[in-house]
Protein backbone atom coordinates (compact mmCIF):
# COMPACT_ATOMS: atom_id res chain seq x y z
CA UNK A 1 0.00 0.00 0.00
CA UNK A 2 1.15 3.57 -0.55
CA UNK A 3 -0.18 7.08 -0.09
CA UNK A 4 0.67 9.95 -2.41
CA UNK A 5 -0.02 13.63 -2.64
CA UNK A 6 -2.35 13.38 -5.66
CA UNK A 7 -1.32 16.82 -6.97
CA UNK A 8 2.41 16.17 -7.08
CA UNK A 9 2.35 12.37 -7.36
CA UNK A 10 4.97 12.23 -4.57
CA UNK A 11 4.89 9.27 -2.21
CA UNK A 12 4.10 10.28 1.38
CA UNK A 13 4.08 6.82 2.85
CA UNK A 14 4.54 3.28 1.67
CA UNK A 15 4.73 -0.19 3.07
CA UNK A 16 5.38 -3.51 1.44
CA UNK A 17 4.18 -5.44 4.50
CA UNK A 18 1.33 -7.82 3.97
CA UNK A 19 -1.44 -5.77 5.55
CA UNK A 20 -4.02 -8.43 4.86
CA UNK A 21 -3.22 -11.13 7.45
CA UNK A 22 -6.51 -11.00 9.31
CA UNK A 23 -5.46 -12.10 12.81
CA UNK A 24 -3.36 -9.05 13.48
CA UNK A 25 -4.10 -5.36 13.61
CA UNK A 26 -1.44 -3.65 11.53
CA UNK A 27 0.00 -0.22 12.22
CA UNK A 28 0.89 2.51 9.78
CA UNK A 29 2.87 5.62 10.69
CA UNK A 30 1.84 8.26 8.22
CA UNK A 31 3.37 11.77 8.09
CA UNK A 32 1.03 14.46 9.48
CA UNK A 33 1.32 16.52 6.31
CA UNK A 34 -0.97 14.02 4.57
CA UNK A 35 -3.79 15.93 6.29
CA UNK A 36 -2.75 19.14 4.53
CA UNK A 37 -2.97 17.71 1.00
CA UNK A 38 -5.86 18.82 -1.22
CA UNK A 39 -6.14 15.30 -2.54
CA UNK A 40 -4.47 12.06 -1.55
CA UNK A 41 -4.19 8.91 -3.59
CA UNK A 42 -4.09 5.58 -1.91
CA UNK A 43 -2.83 2.56 -3.79
CA UNK A 44 -3.18 -1.05 -2.80
CA UNK A 45 -1.36 -3.85 -4.47
CA UNK A 46 -2.63 -7.39 -4.31
CA UNK A 47 -1.87 -10.77 -5.82
CA UNK A 48 -4.16 -13.70 -6.38
CA UNK A 49 -3.22 -17.25 -7.20
CA UNK A 50 -6.82 -18.09 -7.98
CA UNK A 51 -9.09 -16.73 -10.65
CA UNK A 52 -11.99 -14.74 -9.22
CA UNK A 53 -15.16 -13.73 -11.02
CA UNK A 54 -16.62 -11.00 -8.84
CA UNK A 55 -13.87 -9.55 -6.75
CA UNK A 56 -14.84 -6.47 -4.76
CA UNK A 57 -13.86 -4.64 -1.64
CA UNK A 58 -15.50 -2.61 1.05
CA UNK A 59 -13.39 -0.18 2.96
CA UNK A 60 -14.32 1.73 6.08
CA UNK A 61 -12.55 4.46 7.97
CA UNK A 62 -13.36 4.06 11.65
CA UNK A 63 -12.72 6.76 14.22
CA UNK A 64 -12.95 5.32 17.75
CA UNK A 65 -15.03 2.52 16.24
CA UNK A 66 -17.45 4.85 14.46
CA UNK A 67 -17.62 4.76 10.68
CA UNK A 68 -16.61 8.14 9.17
CA UNK A 69 -16.37 7.15 5.53
CA UNK A 70 -16.86 4.09 3.41
CA UNK A 71 -15.95 3.07 -0.10
CA UNK A 72 -17.01 0.23 -2.33
CA UNK A 73 -15.22 -0.93 -5.39
CA UNK A 74 -16.00 -3.77 -7.72
CA UNK A 75 -13.08 -5.17 -9.70
CA UNK A 76 -14.97 -8.04 -11.24
CA UNK A 77 -12.70 -10.57 -12.89
CA UNK A 78 -9.27 -11.32 -11.43
CA UNK A 79 -6.76 -13.15 -13.64
CA UNK A 80 -5.24 -16.29 -12.07
CA UNK A 81 -1.66 -15.80 -10.82
CA UNK A 82 -1.96 -12.04 -11.24
CA UNK A 83 -0.64 -9.01 -9.41
CA UNK A 84 -2.90 -6.01 -9.52
CA UNK A 85 -3.09 -2.46 -8.24
CA UNK A 86 -5.93 -0.16 -7.40
CA UNK A 87 -5.35 3.50 -6.76
CA UNK A 88 -8.08 5.74 -5.54
CA UNK A 89 -7.88 9.51 -5.30
CA UNK A 90 -9.70 11.09 -2.38
CA UNK A 91 -10.27 14.79 -2.17
CA UNK A 92 -9.82 16.35 1.25
CA UNK A 93 -12.75 17.80 3.19
CA UNK A 94 -12.87 21.57 3.59
CA UNK A 95 -10.14 22.76 5.94
CA UNK A 96 -12.55 23.70 8.72
CA UNK A 97 -13.98 20.17 8.65
CA UNK A 98 -10.63 18.44 9.02
CA UNK A 99 -9.89 16.85 12.37
CA UNK A 100 -6.45 17.73 13.71
CA UNK A 101 -3.67 15.12 13.68
CA UNK A 102 -3.43 14.87 17.48
CA UNK A 103 -7.11 13.93 17.72
CA UNK A 104 -6.90 11.39 14.91
CA UNK A 105 -3.58 9.90 16.00
CA UNK A 106 -4.02 6.22 16.89
CA UNK A 107 -7.81 6.50 16.81
CA UNK A 108 -8.30 5.80 13.13
CA UNK A 109 -8.58 2.28 11.77
CA UNK A 110 -8.90 1.49 8.08
CA UNK A 111 -10.80 -1.72 7.70
CA UNK A 112 -10.90 -3.46 4.32
CA UNK A 113 -13.04 -6.46 3.49
CA UNK A 114 -12.31 -8.38 0.31
CA UNK A 115 -15.03 -10.47 -1.29
CA UNK A 116 -15.51 -12.75 -4.26
CA UNK A 117 -19.23 -12.25 -4.79
CA UNK A 118 -20.65 -12.87 -1.31
CA UNK A 119 -17.72 -14.91 -0.10
CA UNK A 120 -15.41 -13.07 2.30
CA UNK A 121 -11.89 -13.77 1.03
CA UNK A 122 -9.72 -11.65 3.29
CA UNK A 123 -9.83 -8.78 5.75
CA UNK A 124 -7.34 -6.16 6.76
CA UNK A 125 -7.20 -3.76 9.69
CA UNK A 126 -4.67 -0.97 9.81
CA UNK A 127 -4.43 1.49 12.70
CA UNK A 128 -3.14 4.88 11.60
CA UNK A 129 -0.68 7.00 13.56
CA UNK A 130 0.09 10.52 12.37
CA UNK A 131 3.73 11.32 13.01
CA UNK B 1 -3.76 17.22 -17.54
CA UNK B 2 -4.14 14.99 -14.51
CA UNK B 3 -7.00 12.64 -13.82
CA UNK B 4 -8.65 14.94 -11.31
CA UNK B 5 -8.64 17.77 -13.84
CA UNK B 6 -10.03 15.42 -16.45
CA UNK B 7 -12.80 14.36 -14.09
CA UNK B 8 -13.75 17.97 -13.36
CA UNK B 9 -14.09 18.64 -17.08
CA UNK B 10 -16.26 15.58 -17.53
CA UNK B 11 -18.63 16.32 -14.69
CA UNK B 12 -21.20 17.99 -16.89
CA UNK B 13 -21.99 14.70 -18.65
CA UNK B 14 -25.01 12.57 -17.78
CA UNK B 15 -23.20 9.50 -16.59
CA UNK B 16 -22.09 9.04 -13.00
CA UNK B 17 -19.45 6.42 -13.65
CA UNK B 18 -17.07 6.68 -16.55
CA UNK B 19 -14.87 3.78 -17.60
CA UNK B 20 -11.78 4.12 -19.78
CA UNK B 21 -10.10 0.89 -20.88
CA UNK B 22 -6.39 0.90 -21.80
CA UNK B 23 -5.25 -1.96 -24.01
CA UNK B 24 -2.35 -2.70 -26.32
CA UNK B 25 0.57 -5.13 -26.64
CA UNK B 26 3.05 -5.60 -23.81
CA UNK B 27 5.64 -2.83 -23.60
CA UNK B 28 3.41 -0.40 -25.54
CA UNK B 29 3.46 2.05 -22.60
CA UNK B 30 -0.02 1.65 -21.07
CA UNK B 31 1.13 1.75 -17.45
CA UNK B 32 3.51 4.62 -18.18
CA UNK B 33 0.63 6.55 -19.74
CA UNK B 34 -1.50 5.85 -16.67
CA UNK B 35 1.30 7.04 -14.39
CA UNK B 36 1.74 10.18 -16.46
CA UNK B 37 -1.96 10.94 -16.04
CA UNK B 38 -1.58 10.59 -12.27
CA UNK B 39 1.53 12.88 -12.22
CA UNK B 40 3.63 10.01 -10.94
CA UNK B 41 7.32 9.50 -11.53
CA UNK B 42 7.99 7.18 -14.46
CA UNK B 43 10.61 4.83 -13.08
CA UNK B 44 10.66 1.09 -12.54
CA UNK B 45 7.58 0.38 -14.59
CA UNK B 46 7.46 -3.41 -14.68
CA UNK B 47 5.32 -5.55 -17.02
CA UNK B 48 1.75 -5.61 -15.70
CA UNK B 49 0.78 -9.10 -14.59
CA UNK B 50 -2.89 -8.31 -14.13
CA UNK B 51 -4.53 -4.90 -14.00
CA UNK B 52 -3.83 -1.39 -12.69
CA UNK B 53 -6.84 0.74 -11.94
CA UNK B 54 -6.97 4.38 -11.07
CA UNK B 55 -10.16 5.77 -9.63
CA UNK B 56 -10.83 9.45 -9.18
CA UNK B 57 -13.97 10.68 -7.56
CA UNK B 58 -15.37 14.07 -6.92
CA UNK B 59 -18.86 15.23 -6.00
CA UNK B 60 -20.52 11.89 -6.68
CA UNK B 61 -18.90 11.50 -10.07
CA UNK B 62 -16.36 8.78 -10.69
CA UNK B 63 -13.74 8.11 -13.35
CA UNK B 64 -12.10 4.67 -13.56
CA UNK B 65 -9.15 3.99 -15.83
CA UNK B 66 -8.36 0.31 -16.33
CA UNK B 67 -4.93 -0.71 -17.61
CA UNK B 68 -4.79 -4.43 -18.38
CA UNK B 69 -1.50 -6.26 -18.98
CA UNK B 70 -0.66 -6.82 -22.64
CA UNK B 71 1.47 -9.95 -22.52
CA UNK B 72 0.38 -12.69 -24.85
CA UNK B 73 -0.69 -15.00 -22.04
CA UNK B 74 -2.87 -12.28 -20.49
CA UNK B 75 -4.60 -11.12 -23.69
CA UNK B 76 -7.22 -13.92 -23.60
CA UNK B 77 -8.50 -12.33 -20.37
CA UNK B 78 -9.05 -8.88 -21.91
CA UNK B 79 -12.63 -9.79 -22.74
CA UNK B 80 -13.49 -9.90 -19.04
CA UNK B 81 -12.96 -6.16 -18.84
CA UNK B 82 -14.98 -4.94 -21.86
CA UNK B 83 -18.33 -4.39 -20.22
CA UNK B 84 -19.54 -0.80 -19.68
CA UNK B 85 -16.46 0.68 -21.35
CA UNK B 86 -17.03 4.29 -22.43
CA UNK B 87 -13.73 4.88 -24.21
CA UNK B 88 -11.14 2.45 -25.54
CA UNK B 89 -7.55 3.73 -25.48
CA UNK B 90 -5.32 1.55 -27.61
CA UNK B 91 -1.61 2.13 -27.09
CA UNK B 92 1.02 1.29 -29.72
CA UNK B 93 4.81 1.32 -29.48
CA UNK B 94 5.49 3.32 -32.64
CA UNK B 95 9.10 2.13 -32.70
CA UNK B 96 8.29 -1.57 -32.51
CA UNK B 97 7.82 -1.98 -36.26
CA UNK B 98 8.28 -5.73 -36.07
CA UNK B 99 5.02 -6.04 -34.17
CA UNK B 100 2.81 -3.61 -36.14
CA UNK B 101 1.08 -6.57 -37.73
CA UNK B 102 0.48 -8.25 -34.38
CA UNK B 103 -0.90 -5.10 -32.76
CA UNK B 104 -3.09 -4.48 -35.81
CA UNK B 105 -4.58 -7.95 -35.50
CA UNK B 106 -5.30 -7.51 -31.79
CA UNK B 107 -6.97 -4.17 -32.47
CA UNK B 108 -9.03 -5.65 -35.28
CA UNK B 109 -10.30 -8.35 -32.92
CA UNK B 110 -11.26 -5.73 -30.35
CA UNK B 111 -13.21 -3.78 -32.95
CA UNK B 112 -15.21 -6.89 -33.76
CA UNK B 113 -16.19 -7.54 -30.13
CA UNK B 114 -19.91 -7.15 -29.42
CA UNK B 115 -19.29 -5.74 -25.96
CA UNK B 116 -17.14 -2.97 -27.46
CA UNK B 117 -19.61 -2.22 -30.23
CA UNK B 118 -19.66 1.50 -31.00
CA UNK B 119 -17.19 2.34 -28.20
CA UNK B 120 -15.10 5.36 -29.30
CA UNK B 121 -11.46 4.50 -30.00
CA UNK B 122 -8.42 6.62 -29.32
CA UNK B 123 -5.15 5.17 -30.60
CA UNK B 124 -2.02 6.53 -28.93
CA UNK B 125 0.90 6.23 -31.34
CA UNK B 126 3.24 6.19 -28.35
CA UNK B 127 7.03 6.52 -28.01
CA UNK B 128 7.29 9.35 -30.53
CA UNK B 129 10.35 10.46 -28.52
CA UNK B 130 12.28 7.52 -30.07
CA UNK B 131 14.20 8.30 -33.26
CA UNK B 132 13.04 5.23 -35.15
CA UNK B 133 9.35 5.69 -34.34
CA UNK B 134 6.85 5.61 -37.19
CA UNK B 135 4.68 8.72 -37.69
CA UNK B 136 1.05 8.46 -36.57
CA UNK B 137 -0.15 8.80 -40.18
CA UNK B 138 1.78 5.67 -41.25
CA UNK B 139 0.37 3.74 -38.31
CA UNK B 140 -3.18 4.86 -39.11
CA UNK B 141 -2.72 3.57 -42.61
CA UNK B 142 -1.15 0.28 -41.52
CA UNK B 143 -3.97 -0.35 -39.07
CA UNK B 144 -6.66 0.47 -41.62
CA UNK B 145 -8.14 3.02 -39.24
CA UNK B 146 -9.61 4.95 -42.13
CA UNK B 147 -11.97 2.07 -42.77
CA UNK B 148 -13.59 2.36 -39.31
CA UNK B 149 -17.15 3.57 -39.80
CA UNK B 150 -19.01 2.23 -36.77
CA UNK B 151 -17.56 4.48 -34.05
CA UNK B 152 -15.77 7.77 -33.49
CA UNK B 153 -12.00 7.25 -33.61
CA UNK B 154 -8.83 9.29 -33.44
CA UNK B 155 -5.11 8.64 -33.62
CA UNK B 156 -2.78 10.75 -31.53
CA UNK B 157 1.00 10.95 -31.79
CA UNK B 158 2.24 10.80 -28.23
CA UNK B 159 5.00 10.10 -25.78
CA UNK B 160 3.92 8.95 -22.34
CA UNK B 161 7.48 9.58 -21.21
CA UNK B 162 7.65 13.26 -22.17
CA UNK B 163 3.90 13.91 -22.09
CA UNK B 164 3.79 15.00 -25.75
CA UNK B 165 0.31 14.58 -27.22
CA UNK B 166 -1.36 13.28 -24.05
CA UNK B 167 -3.27 16.47 -23.36
CA UNK B 168 -4.57 16.61 -26.95
CA UNK B 169 -5.64 12.99 -26.70
CA UNK B 170 -7.49 13.55 -23.44
CA UNK B 171 -9.20 16.65 -24.89
CA UNK B 172 -10.57 14.36 -27.60
CA UNK B 173 -11.79 11.95 -24.89
CA UNK B 174 -13.66 14.76 -23.13
CA UNK B 175 -15.20 16.04 -26.35
CA UNK B 176 -16.26 12.54 -27.39
CA UNK B 177 -17.77 11.57 -24.03
CA UNK B 178 -19.76 14.79 -23.94
CA UNK B 179 -21.23 14.09 -27.36
CA UNK B 180 -22.51 10.65 -26.39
Amino acid sequence: MNLRDADSGKILWQSSDDLSSPETEHEARVPKKVLKCRAVSREINFSSKEQMEKFRLEQRVLFKGKCLEEWYFEFGFVIPASTNTWQSVIEAAAENQMMPANVLNGNVIIETLFYDGDLLVSTSKVRIFYV
Amino acid sequence: MGLLALLRKLKSTQEKDLRILLLGLDNAGKTTLLKFLASEEITNVAPTQGFNIKTVQSAGFRLNVWDIGGQRKIRPYWKNYFENTDILLYVIDSADRKRFEETGMELQELLEEDKLHGVPLLVFANKQDLLNSAPASDIAEGLNLLKIRDRPWQIQAASALTGEGIKDGMEWVIKTVKKK
